[in-house]
């Protein structure tokens, strides 16, 4: 498979180009979805092609193609040069900086011990049937759903400095979810699977019916819950719900191609100016955030990134200080430094690397403590389970997040259920408020599978992890009138 | 490919499966897009993209496989023979609809000789130009110039067949320094030259009226919404909230609630002169004008075919845009009939908060003023906002002349005053 790619970076550079790389990806996807006691479709697609870039006349070229034979291979290849001498009519005044990377040959393989695609339909439309027929058992459920989704990504990558890559990357994402109708209202409620590079041995069915019977139930009892209280509150959120803050108020704030404004005219900058690393306080002691692509399972772990640098690991925020950004190989020079930090990906083999979020890890607290613990130390506060409602602003400065369940805590112990309440803060702000963090035994690690970023938009998956945390004297609206 | 190509291919896998029933999708999208910031083209690509979907029912029993290889018969046969081995494992859906088999009207609204003409060194020099502009007024640019020439076919065992070539024009460009920002676009089935220059000098304009922004404490405040931000606003509204079987099953916001909403018209029309679109579904369904809300009055939502038979309704497919009707006030009329009101470029990060009440959430970006006395007066920060989109139509108090929008969709959309709209909290 790697010949033609190779062949592909020969002729880039017998025509003068400075740096060229090839991929060809092979990526076959399943998605399974369910409505009630019936599936509502089966989608499979096998999807294949190549894509060559090319740093020619100092601009970038890029083009793709689906047919992987040696005469495309020539003509996708000079197209790319034809784009890049397009592209140099506006050259950047400093040019392409691109730092440098040693040659490197590497197979890297996800774990995956029970290949999904080898797994029976029915036993797919069991799982999710099965806890469908749980969650209509509860009478106020009018609407069980859900879905299976896998993919496997098989990725070749050469370049002109003599590195052949090889990855086969299985993940899996599956959830389900019950609508709950009363009499004026409407109530969702959703369990997701964790997601991440793992087959179809990440799921098991005793646990979807064990979670379907607990949705079920509590999108019930959220048709009743108050609607939430206004004001300032102390808050703990799940590792779930904190994943997704984690993604968004760090993981993009944190991106250096935001930063130089490459992302300005859609996903927006970011308030991390380059003036703060190494001495910004992101958030409280309690707050170190680690960036890790060699993380076992973890969905932005493939071995090596699609500028061709191996996964690494290195903190974003330790003890609350800002350390390091996410870089590409165009982006390290910015800051200074000699090597990208290998998070440059595409999401197809049409589509060009942008810098993405790696694997990000909120550390779990170095002491012992238990949630029932975090909680017994709030007086009056919120429990905010799951992901739901969320928006930031394009500085990754204002956000607001919901919860998919939120509890009311008073005098130390969760009480009844609340709906449409919100969480509104400042990235800082939010993360200086963070108290404590429970200890290892209650962290988990959650998949983010839609994030999107770039103009036209990619869409990446990564995972985040936390243990359940607390925060003190958050702002706390509502999405509803009262 | 052209319509003979597609019908030949099509045919031939419509003859090779008779086992059951099949439904064949092909699209084809030859995109440039050339991606730009601080005055210099980032990035640029030309992407390739056909794909074929074999969507295969046996009885109750439904599965569909995509390919992206056209030119392999082999690869072809084999999807084939597994979407139908894969359909015979299925639990049966007592839902699913025999395939529509219509002879499908192709008028090919969308289809833009002059787009079809544009190249990558023309889009280089469109870009370029732009960006001189840029550097004429000091002011960094960075956005989007993205040129879609598609293709999309269709057929079915039931002779249903339709072929449509269609176009997607999109330059947005954001115009910003270290003191403030401004937004613009031109969105279409076509691009001049003239178009790209004309959003370029409106961005840079709204960079120099939007430096040094100063606080305005948020508040329920009369807002004039530009049409990207009522755009941005009502396709995700309408994505959550337009649903017959949802609101007939108690699972919407239009579930018990027969109000009216303001006095304005919402429809979708494939033959719209400013966003034109496909005439056809992706399951093989004729898009006509679809009336959603009539002068504020909700009229039938998105029905599913199955839904259309159960409940004897007329089946109304997902459309392909979305019209606003507008009073045909330009823009400044509506300025110069606000004492005190906020101006708003667009939004940013919509998102829902509240099913029930179609209550979201979003920040406003690049460009929001302070109106007073009929004046746009100084730059304000940007703000949050939280608010139902039921209640925002029920407070239009006036609207201007529509024009072609949208981030994700057609989209074509006037400027809005609404009353009462509920800033909540302050951004950067």
């Amino acid at each position: 498979m790697f010949d033609l790619l190779k062949q592909a970076c020969e002729i880039a550079t017998r025509e003068g180009c400075r740096f060229a790389d090839a991929r060809y990806l092979d990526i076959r996807k399943q998605r399974i979805m369910s409505r009630d006691q019936a599936l509502s479709g089966c989608n499979d697609s096998e999807d294949s092609g190549f894509g060559v870039r090319v740093l020619y006349q100092g601009a970038w070229g890029f083009a793709s193609s689906p047919n992987y034979q040696a005469a495309e291979v020539k003509t996708v290849v000079a197209l790319a040069m034809q784009i890049a001498r397009a592209s140099a009519r506006a050259l950047r005044e400093d040019g392409v900086n691109w730092a440098p990377e040693a040659a490197l040959k590497l197979n890297f393989q996800s774990s995956c011990e029970r290949d999904p695609f080898a797994v029976s339909l029915e036993e797919k439309a069991d799982l999710l049937v099965s806890a469908n027929e749980i969650m209509l058992q509860n009478e106020s459920v009018k609407r069980a759903q859900g879905y299976l989704m896998f993919k496997r990504v098989q990725r070749w990558y050469v370049n002109t400095e003599g590195s052949e890559l090889h990855s086969d990357v299985t993940s899996s994402e599956s959830v389900i979810w019950a609508i709950a109708v009363g009499n004026d209202d409407f109530q969702e409620r959703n369990w997701k699977a964790p997601s991440s590079n793992r087959g179809f041995d990440a799921y098991d069915k005793a646990e979807f019916l064990l979670q379907a019977e607990r949705v079920a139930a509590q999108a019930e009892e959220k048709l009743s819950a108050r609607i939430s209280p206004e004001g300032e509150f102390d808050i703990v959120t799940d590792s779930e719900n904190l994943s997704l803050t984690i993604h968004e108020s760090v993981g993009h704030a944190t991106e250096l191609d935001r930063v130089m404004g490459y992302e300005v005219s859609m996903a927006g900058a970011s308030f991390v100016t380059r003036d703060k690393q190494g001495e910004f306080q992101y958030g409280s002691e309690q707050v170190t955030l680690m960036a890790d692509n060699t993380l076992e399972h973890g969905l932005a772990t493939q071995g090596f990134d699609d500028d061709g640098v191996p996964g690494q690991r290195w903190e974003i925020v330790k003890d609350g200080v800002f350390q390091a950004y996410s870089t590409g190989r165009e982006f390290a020079h910015y800051i200074d430094e000699q090597r990208s930090r290998g998070c440059s990906r595409a999401d197809h083999w049409s589509s060009i690397p942008i810098v993405r979020i790696p694997n990000l890890l909120l550390m779990p607290g170095k002491q012992p403590l238990s949630p029932d613990e975090l909680i017994a130390d709030v007086k009056h506060g919120l429990y905010f389970e799951g992901m739901d409602s969320f928006s930031i602003d394009q500085w990754r400065l204002n956000f607001q997040f919901g919860g998919n369940a939120v509890w009311e805590i008073k005098n130390g112990k969760k009480a009844g259920m609340l709906k449409a309440a919100l969480y509104q803060s400042r990235t800082p702000t939010f993360w200086n408020a963070c108290e404590a963090t429970c200890d290892a035994n209650h962290w988990q690690a959650h998949g983010v599978m839609n994030c999107g970023k770039g103009d036209p938009m990619q869409i990446a998956q990564m995972t985040h992890g936390a243990a359940p945390t607390l925060f003190r004297n958050i702002r706390v609206c509502r999405g509803r009138d009262s | 490919m052209n319509r003979q190509q597609c019908e030949d291919l099509i045919a031939g896998i419509l003859q090779t499966s008779r086992a059951g029933e099949l439904q064949v999708t092909l699209n084809g999208v030859d995109r440039l897009g050339t991606r730009f910031n601080d005055c210099a083209i980032s990035q640029n690509a030309l992407k390739l993209q056909h794909t074929l979907t074999l969507s295969a029912r046996l009885g109750q029993k439904k599965t569909s496989l995509s390919i992206n290889r056209l030119d392999d018969k082999d690869l072809i046969k084999r999807s084939i023979e597994q979407v139908f081995a894969n359909c015979a494992h299925m639990p049966d859906d007592k839902e699913l609809m025999p395939a529509p088999g219509n002879l499908i009207e192709t008028p090919e609204h969308a289809f833009s000789a002059s787009a079809e003409q544009i190249d990558i060194d023309t889009v280089g020099s469109w870009v370029a130009a732009a960006c001189r502009a840029g550097g004429s007024a000091n002011i960094d640019l960075a956005g989007l110039l993205s040129i879609q020439k598609m293709f999309t076919a269709y057929g079915d065992s039931a002779g249903g067949f339709a072929y449509e070539r269609s176009h997607n024009c999109d330059y947005h460009v954001t115009a910003s320094d270290s003191h403030g920002s401004g937004w613009a676009e031109h969105k279409g089935v076509s691009l001049r030259e003239r178009d790209v220059l004309r959003a370029t000098r409106r961005a840079i304009e709204k960079c120099s009226k939007a430096q040094n922004p100063v606080v305005f404490q948020p508040r329920p405040t009369t807002v004039i919404l530009e049409p990207q931000a009522v755009g941005d606003l009502l396709s995700i509204a309408f994505w959550y909230g337009f649903d017959q079987r949802a609101a007939d099953e108690g699972r919407s916001a239009f579930s018990n609630h027969d109000e009216a909403l303001g006095n304005l018209s919402l429809y979708s029309d494939p033959a719209n002169d400013l966003f034109p679109t496909l005439s056809f579904s992706s399951d093989g369904q004729q898009l006509g004008k679809s009336i959603w809300l009539d002068h504020g009055h909700r009229q039938q939502l998105v029905t599913s075919r199955y839904w259309a038979e159960r409940q004897a309704l007329e089946a109304k497919p997902s459309p392909a845009n979305l019209i606003l009707s507008g009073d045909g006030n330009n823009l400044q009329k509506l300025i110069e009939s606000t004492d005190d009101g906020i101006l708003v470029t667009r939004f940013w990060y919509i998102r829902p908060t509240d099913p029930k009440t179609l209550g979201f959430t979003g920040m406003t970006r690049d460009g929001t003023y302070r109106i007073e006395n009929g004046i746009v007066t100084h730059p304000v920060v940007d703000m949050r906002w939280n608010d139902s989109v039921l209640r925002i139509l029920k407070n239009v108090i006036a609207s201007g002349i529509a024009v072609a929008t949208g981030e994700f969709s057609a989209m074509v959309m006037p400027p809005l005053k609404v009353a009462a709209f509920n800033f909540s909290s302050l951004s950067s």
